[in-house]
């Protein structure tokens, strides 16, 4: 058994001895909500910091990994214009996992591969072959696609590839236009990581067109929020006709109308780029909004966004529809303990706050502790100063055991797959809830979730309607 | 045009056929890379990875990590990993960030074993070779470096090489799983089974350190279509060709001969070995050398994975699927493991170390 007594002797000398293995703690690293806020943003355990250690890889990261095989990432937000195709340009490896999203219906015949091999790097020769490879690709196609998105890698990141030209070229040769996008996950906690990248590049397919007072765009996500949200409704009830989401534009020609903006809302923070360039080059000034769990929260904002438009919103019933929900769980299950993890549809910090101020019980959260959210993450603290911090991606989290971490919910993919013995709510389909009706549906789907029994992979049981 | 694929995605690159290998021995596992290709290979590559808690890590690199080649950050992590996990060795794999940026394996497993006290190995994959090319790499620099010790042969041990789900295209049952205990003792084998062409450089290896003799696997017990074939009527199979790692396929054709195929030609897209190839069997490489086989060979019937039909859909023969693992991702049902093959007799199978 022992590794030790079977290595070869030459090996024995690096092999540890079993005393040392022993030594070794089988115990996930977690942090007391307390401890962070005593330390401050500036001081935060190595664990907690990404870029200090190696990236453990389990389902949980997977969101971190490879952002593309769950949710949106490069390769499905930047086919977010309708009638676009991709050409992914890299080595085989950084398009393996495509077919995770290629087998979709919505894109299928949608991408297409230009492998890169080494003699490609070593003489740039993939990059004078592309503009004929788009051809191909364009010709192969029943019908014109009404943009081409080139999509590189980290490998070109390196190099210094100027892949704007390359496009030029391309569309030149196609009479199409053909845009690069960037999945550079070397890049991921840079200034302007691939996500934020990727929304610059579709939107600036913009073309000026003539304002609408009338027209609005709501920039963030590559597909809706809820049909019930209220922010549509408070919207139409400023005159607003036209409310245009990027996943809500059945043709090249309706996305061309986001142009009429009068102004933008900015629902991620990742879009803040994109649309600081919408109003640079097409006038169109933004208001940026967040997505909340907690109800007082969510009116307070709602109460500055009408005093910027001028005017006030009636918000009354809406509220007390998202109250009635969550007073209603509460009655269902009023010592609920849950854990929160990172890969769902909210900040996991400020969720935790939420069910906190609503008085469940967070045992535990599995989240990256930043700038943006360090700020729950105290006022947690506060309230609750025994909620235990994970990040999934530290070493020791391989050894985390659910045994001992008693949890009635865990909330979002990667708590359910650390608590598989716990009732499950995935709450990550694309389709986003957000303000009241977010909140709302939240808790309609926990209701829902605890009337069902509970026990393995309770979270793959939940219906999708609940999922959503 | 080469390198263009219109029909299929790219197949499973050597990075993850070099931890399909190391992924149930006990080590630790870094994977050089930004956390792409880690989301890849574990994500999509290693069946395993969703049932099973195996301390693979992304370096997470970042974009001046590469610039400045931050070699010694990494050796720290990677030490402090090793202060936290317990492991029999760690093994680096390789991506197209340290091809590109040149990165001095050898430096690194020097570095690795000074710092984190544990053997190392490196396995220079790019990302840019498909999955047996790593999966060779990877058996190679294991037994290489822990298969050094001279033991007595020991009378019915057979060595299993190239049994990983990405050669069988599912998952291989406990009994046929490299374990440490086997690289380390490799000495003691009767003989070696050569399931795949990633198994064959290793087992030349060990045939030169140790005189083990090797042989090919005829796929009885390791490949699950072999004598369960769909055709009732054998008088339909006509000429075939059938599309799988070299290996299955000459597996599959004794067994199409058997059941009344006129000819069998086999074609593969990874490694074909000299010596097993008949004339007429194909190497591809790209979608159109499919298309203008299929289109051209004269052929009745087709075997392969079910996503190269959408190349040519003018064939007009009849197609059987065999779904393979790393063209499509898909697996195939899992054998029952035979008790033909007495591995690991007195020897211990599961993983010294341990792990959770």
């Amino acid at each position: 058994m022992a590794c030790s007594c079977m290595m070869p002797p030459e090996n024995q000398s690096l092999s540890r001895c079993e005393a040392a293995r022993e030594s070794i703690p089988s115990v996930a690293r977690g942090f007391a909500a307390a401890e962070l806020a005593e330390r401050g943003l500036e001081d935060l355990p190595d664990e907690l910091v990404s870029n200090r250690h190696l990236i453990y890889s389990s389902p949980a990261t997977l969101a971190f990994n490879s952002p593309g095989a769950e949710g949106f990432g490069v390769k499905r937000a930047g086919l977010a214009i309708p009638g676009s195709v991709m050409l992914l340009v890299a080595p085989g490896c950084c398009g393996r996992n495509t077919s995770l999203v290629s087998d979709m219906p919505a894109y299928r015949d949608r991408f297409f591969y230009l492998n890169m091999d080494e003699t490609d790097i070593v003489t740039g020769r993939h990059l004078r072959k592309i503009p004929q490879a788009v051809e191909e690709v364009v010709d192969c196609l029943p019908q014109k696609p009404s943009l081409v998105m080139i999509c590189i890698t980290c490998v070109d990141a390196l190099l210094g590839t100027d892949m704007e030209r390359v496009c030029r070229r391309a569309e030149e040769r196609v009479k199409l236009p053909v845009r690069p996008c960037y999945m550079y996950a070397l890049t991921r906690e840079g200034r302007r990581p691939p996500m934020v990248h990727v929304r610059q590049s579709l939107y600036s397919l913009l073309e000026p067109r003539p304002k609408r007072a009338s027209s609005v765009n709501v920039l963030g996500f590559f597909s809706p929020l809820v049909d019930d949200c209220e922010l549509y409704g408070y919207l139409g009830d400023l005159g607003v006709r036209e409310i245009r989401e990027v996943s809500r534009c059945v043709d090249f020609d309706e996305f061309q109308r986001m142009a009429e903006a009068n102004f933008n809302l900015v629902l991620h923070p990742e879009a803040r780029f994109a649309a600081a360039d919408l109003h640079e080059r097409l006038s169109i000034p933004s208001i940026e909004l967040t997505r909340l769990y907690q109800i007082d929260r969510i009116r307070r904002q709602y109460m500055a966004l009408g005093q910027v438009l001028g005017a006030t919103f009636d918000d009354e019933a809406d509220y007390a529809a998202a109250e009635g929900a969550i007073e209603a769980f509460r009655t269902q299950m009023p010592q609920a303990v849950f854990a929160v993890g990172e890969c769902l549809n909210a900040d996991p910090f400020e969720l935790s706050l939420a069910l906190v101020r609503y008085g469940f019980r967070v045992r535990e959260v599995f989240g990256t502790v930043g700038g943006e959210n360090f700020v729950f993450v105290r006022r947690l603290a506060e309230l609750s100063p025994s909620t235990l911090v994970y990040s999934n991606m530290e070493p020791t989290m391989i050894h985390y055991d659910a045994k001992g971490h008693e949890v009635d919910i865990a909330l979002g993919k990667d708590a359910c797959w650390y608590h598989p013995e716990a009732a499950g709510l995935a709450w990550n389909a694309d389709v986003q809830p957000y303000g009241y009706a977010g909140v709302r549906r939240l808790f309609e789907a926990l209701a829902q979730l605890v009337e069902r029994p509970v026990g393995p992979h309770a979270a793959l049981a939940v219906p999708k309607e609940v999922g959503a | 045009m080469r390198g263009l694929r219109k029909f299929l995605t790219p197949f499973a690159p050597d990075q993850s056929g070099a931890v399909s290998v190391l992924f149930e021995l006990g080590g630790i596992v870094v994977i050089c890379d930004a956390g792409g290709c880690t989301g890849n290979i574990c994500g999509f590559d290693e069946p395993r990875w969703h049932t099973q808690r195996s301390a693979v890590f992304s370096a997470g690199l970042r974009d001046m990590d590469a610039i400045l080649g931050r070699d010694d950050k990494l050796i720290d992590e990677l030490a402090d990993a090793a202060s936290k996990i317990e492991a029999n060795f760690a093994a680096i794999v390789g991506t197209p960030v340290p091809s590109v940026i040149g990165t001095d394996y050898r430096a690194l497993r020097r570095m690795s074993e000074r710092r984190a006290k544990l053997p190392t190995i490196t396995v220079d994959t790019t990302g840019m070779e498909l999955y047996d090319v790593g999966a060779q790499k990877a058996y190679l620099a294991l037994f290489d470096r822990f298969a050094t010790r001279e033991l007595p042969v020991e009378h019915g041990r057979v060595g299993v090489l190239g049994a990983n789900p990405l050669d069988l295209s599912c998952i291989p049952p406990a009994v046929w799983s490299l374990t440490f205990s086997d690289v380390v003792c490799a000495a003691a084998a009767e003989k070696n089974l050569v399931v795949a062409p990633s198994g064959l450089a290793a087992a030349k290896l060990l045939r030169e350190r140790f005189g083990t003799p090797y042989e090919f696997c005829d796929g009885e017990g390791f490949f699950p279509q072999k004598g369960s074939w769909p055709m009732r009527d054998s008088s339909t199979l006509g000429n075939v060709l059938v599309v799988q790692q070299q290996v299955k396929a000459n597996a599959l054709r004794d067994d199409l001969l058997a059941a009344g195929a006129a000819t069998v030609t086999c074609a593969t897209w990874f490694m074909q070995i000299p010596e097993l190839a008949q004339a007429g069997d194909v190497r591809l490489r790209e979608e159109d050398d499919f298309e203008r086989l299929v289109y051209e060979g004269g052929f009745d019937t087709l075997v392969g994975d079910p996503t190269l039909w959408r190349i040519v859909p003018r064939f007009e023969g009849t197609t059987i699927d065999l779904p393979e693992f790393p063209v499509s991702g898909k697996l195939v049902a899992m054998p029952e493991a035979k008790g033909s093959i007495p591995r690991g007799a007195g020897f211990p199978d599961e993983t010294p170390g341990g792990r959770p």
